[in-house]
This record gives structure tokens, sequence and C-alpha cells, in this order.
């Protein structure tokens, strides 16, 4: 049969391609036919038109508020990775001075670029700093992206030695109560020592916020009263397994840094 | 001509999304995500994988925004073509194990088919053709209306809904059959 010139069997074979239940040898031979004849494409294209506003027709349903906090995190995950990607690069070991300055003017620009919030002026200042030490830049900028652009993360600390080297990132989720650690300096306590966590509070003595493990991550929960006017976290180098809060720290303090409240 | 206010605004904001905004893209989500939602739930019937779904869609909505304005349709037609065909890549890859065909059949569903309760259809946000696509699926009886709307909506074949609807094969084929020839008769007085 001639499909062509039976157009109320063609219009009744389009509208079941266009809908999907026509299969099979069927569906192949409407395809081949539609190919020859523009007209038979143009009833397919106005079948499917037609039939693809079934899907705005559908009843309206609220999805989970973690779908779009997993959406923007896929998305800043990837920017972050461009950055690092683009920093790699840049990225050579400096040779002499103006090599040196070169590559950090270009991870400035980079950054700048990337961050582009003034009211960050303050981790950038320490970011920027960070730079100087080509090894760690990188690395510390590229959690520095990830600390700015995680919704939750609502404060943020560098802990650093007696030099400003950087050691340790501290950030503070008040939905969760999660504080999160992490290694960014080459410091390996001896086996039988442990890393321990102190809250400075403006009026009273040290409060401990928990032991560090070896590992290069560490969670600890801490209430936001915990944490809220806090101007300065410290840690210090104790027997294994920590001391007790009330005595305060017994050894010395290794890092400090001031806790940044994030104000995006 | 289009000047519908809600179009132009998701047309600008598909445009920025294009231009790699993020504030355009959460705003995007903030008017579509439960109309999108909604969708994605008929296509997978399930809320968990449903939010998969939605995840992919806007990851694919913000790679292929600039390729919106060559699609000539309206915003919420082309939103809704992207999160059906994610919806159904996410059916195929799970249907290795062929497992949807003999999942249960989600409860609002079953009772459409006992044909007395009205489907579920929402115009809110609807374009014009998915409003006249509305009127055309009113006048088919519950039954027909819900059939064809799975076998688009899932893309499933009569022997597929035959086994989804615990139906005998000759009435999916009837039922089918029926529906679009009601659906190709109303339709043409919007052509």
């Amino acid at each position: 049969m001639n499909l062509i010139n039976h157009p109320q069997r063609l219009e009744h074979l389009t509208s079941a391609y266009a809908l999907g239940s026509l299969r099979g040898g069927a569906r192949r031979r409407f395809e081949a036919l539609a190919r020859e004849h523009a007209s038979v494409r143009a009833a397919a294209l106005v079948w499917q038109t037609r039939l693809a506003g079934m899907n705005e027709l559908q009843a309206l349903s609220v999805p989970d508020p973690a779908v779009w906090i997993r959406i923007h995190n896929v998305l800043e995950g990837e920017k972050e990775a461009a950055i690092v990607r683009s920093q790699r690069g840049a990225a050579l070991p400096p040779t002499d001075a103006q090599g040196f300055f070169g590559e950090w003017l270009r991870s400035l620009l980079l950054w700048r670029g990337a961050a582009a919030a003034g009211a960050l002026a303050t981790v950038l200042a320490v970011v920027t700093g960070l730079n100087l030490r080509a090894e760690l830049g990188v690395e510390v900028q590229a959690l520095q992206a990830k600390l700015l652009a995680t919704p939750q993360i609502q404060y943020v600390a560098v802990l650093a030695d007696d030099k400003s080297a950087a050691s340790i990132l501290v950030t503070f989720d008040a939905n969760s109560q999660k504080l999160t650690l992490q290694r960014v300096g080459t410091y390996q306590e001896a086996g039988d020592k442990s890393l321990q966590l102190w809250a400075l509070p403006s009026a009273g003595g040290p409060r401990s916020l928990g032991v560090l493990g070896h590992d290069p991550l560490l969670r600890l929960t801490a209430g936001s009263g915990d944490i809220r006017e806090v101007p300065t976290l410290a840690v210090s180098l104790e027997p294994k397994g920590g001391v007790p809060s009330a005595g305060g720290p017994t050894g010395p303090v290794l890092f400090t840094g001031t806790l940044i409240q994030k104000m995006l | 001509m289009n000047t519908d206010p809600h179009d132009l605004e998701l047309i600008d904001l598909l445009d920025r999304v294009a231009a790699q905004d993020h504030v355009a893209l959460k705003a995007l989500y903030d008017r579509c995500a439960s109309k999108l939602f909604g969708l994605a739930l008929r296509v997978v019937g399930n809320r968990e994988w449903a939010e998969d779904v939605l995840q992919e869609s806007f990851l694919s909505i913000w790679r292929s925004a600039g390729d919106y304005r060559a699609s000539l349709s309206p915003p919420m037609a082309w939103l809704g073509l992207i999160v059906r065909s994610r919806g159904l890549d996410f059916l195929r890859r799970r249907t290795t194990s062929r497992s949807h065909l003999t999942q249960e059949l989600d409860d609002g569903m079953a009772e459409t088919l006992e044909g007395n309760s009205p489907c579920p259809m929402d115009t809110a946000q609807a374009s014009e053709q998915a409003m006249a696509l509305h009127q055309c699926l009113g006048r088919l009886d519950n039954r027909q209306r819900e059939v064809v709307s799975l076998a688009y909506i899932r893309d499933l074949s009569h022997s597929e809904l035959s086994l989804q609807l615990k139906l005998p094969l000759g009435t999916v084929k009837t039922w089918i059959r029926r529906g679009l020839d009601q659906l190709r008769q109303c339709m043409s007085h919007f052509a």
C-alpha cells in the first residue's frame, strides 16, 4: 500500500510513531518513508510537538531542597576543578624571583576572576599570602574555593604555624554542627603524640573541641555555641589521645588562626 | 506572537544560563523545579529516582541552554523534553535487569485505571500547545487517557503497557488506537 496516497492511514501511523507505540518493522518502514518525504517528516514533527505537551501536564510536586544543593555542588566542583587545572598548567616550578612573581600574579588574576566577591577580601588576602608558598598555593586555593563555594559553611579558619605557613584548614557548618579539619601542611606528629584543637574564647579559658587523628581529613561535632563568638582556634601538641578540656593545653601550641564568619 | 510574560521570563533565564550565569540557573530552578519534578516522578515512578533525574536534567540544562533558541519551542516544552529524556535514560540504565517492567504500579495510576477518578493533569505553567492537548485529552475516557499518557511519558510498547497495567494486550491496543483517533480529530481543530 502506498501510504502517501492514504492520508488517513498515514496520519494514524504518524501519531502512533510520535506516541512511541509504533514499534519494530512498522517503525522502521515509517522512518524510511519520512526520510524520503519531507511532508511525512513535517507531519511527524507536528505530532511530536503536540504530544510533547503531555510533559507539561503532570501534577506539580515539590522536590527535596537537597536536590538543588547537589546540583549546586556539582557545578561548583566543576568550576573549582577548572581553576585547579588552569593553575596546574601555569604552576611550573619557579626558577628565579621574576618567574615566581609572574606565577603569583597569574594565579592572583585567576583567583580574582573566579572569586568575584568583594566581601571576601579578607579571605583573598589570606589566599594570596599563601600563594607565596608555591608548593601549597594550588592546593590551598582549591580548598579555599571549595570552602567559599559550599553554601552551608559558615565559619572558616586557616591555622598557621609560627612562620605563617598554613597547616590546617578548619570549616564549621552550623546546620550539621560539623567541624571539618583538613591538614594542608607537612607537619606530622610523632606516634606517641596527638594534636588537639582548642577554642580560645575572648572570655574564659581554652575549651577543647577534639583530638585530631592521623587522617588528612577529620570531622568533629561541635555545637554552634562552641564556635560562635570564638575569635581564635589553636592546635596544641599533647600526649596521645589528648588531655581533658578543663586543664587547658599542656603541650606547645603549634598552630593558631582567626575564625572568619563567611559572609555569602 | 508569543508575549506570555512567563515564557519571556523563562527565555531570558535560559539565555543567561547559556552564558553560564549561576544565578539565572537558580532562578530557573526556583520557577520550574516543582513542575519538572512532577514530570520526573511520573516517568520513573518514585521520588528518590526522580530526584536523580531532576539533578541530571538541570545539569543538562546548564550545558545545553545554548541550544534552546534553535529548538523554536516554548520554554516549558523544551525543559519538559529534557526531563523526560533524562528520565527515560535513567529507566533504561536500570532496565538491564528489566526491573521496571515488573515494578508495581504507582497508587495514583492504579486508581485512575479503575476508571472513576479523573486523571491528575495540571495546566500550571503549561504552554499553549499543551493547553490544546489538555482540552483534547479531556474528551477521552479516563482509562484511555491514562494508557495514552503512560505510553508517551514512559515510552512503553503495547506489550509493556499490558504487562505493567495487567490488562490484556488487545485491550491496550484498542484503547491506544481509539485514544489516538480521538486526539487526531480533536487536535486538528487547533492546527
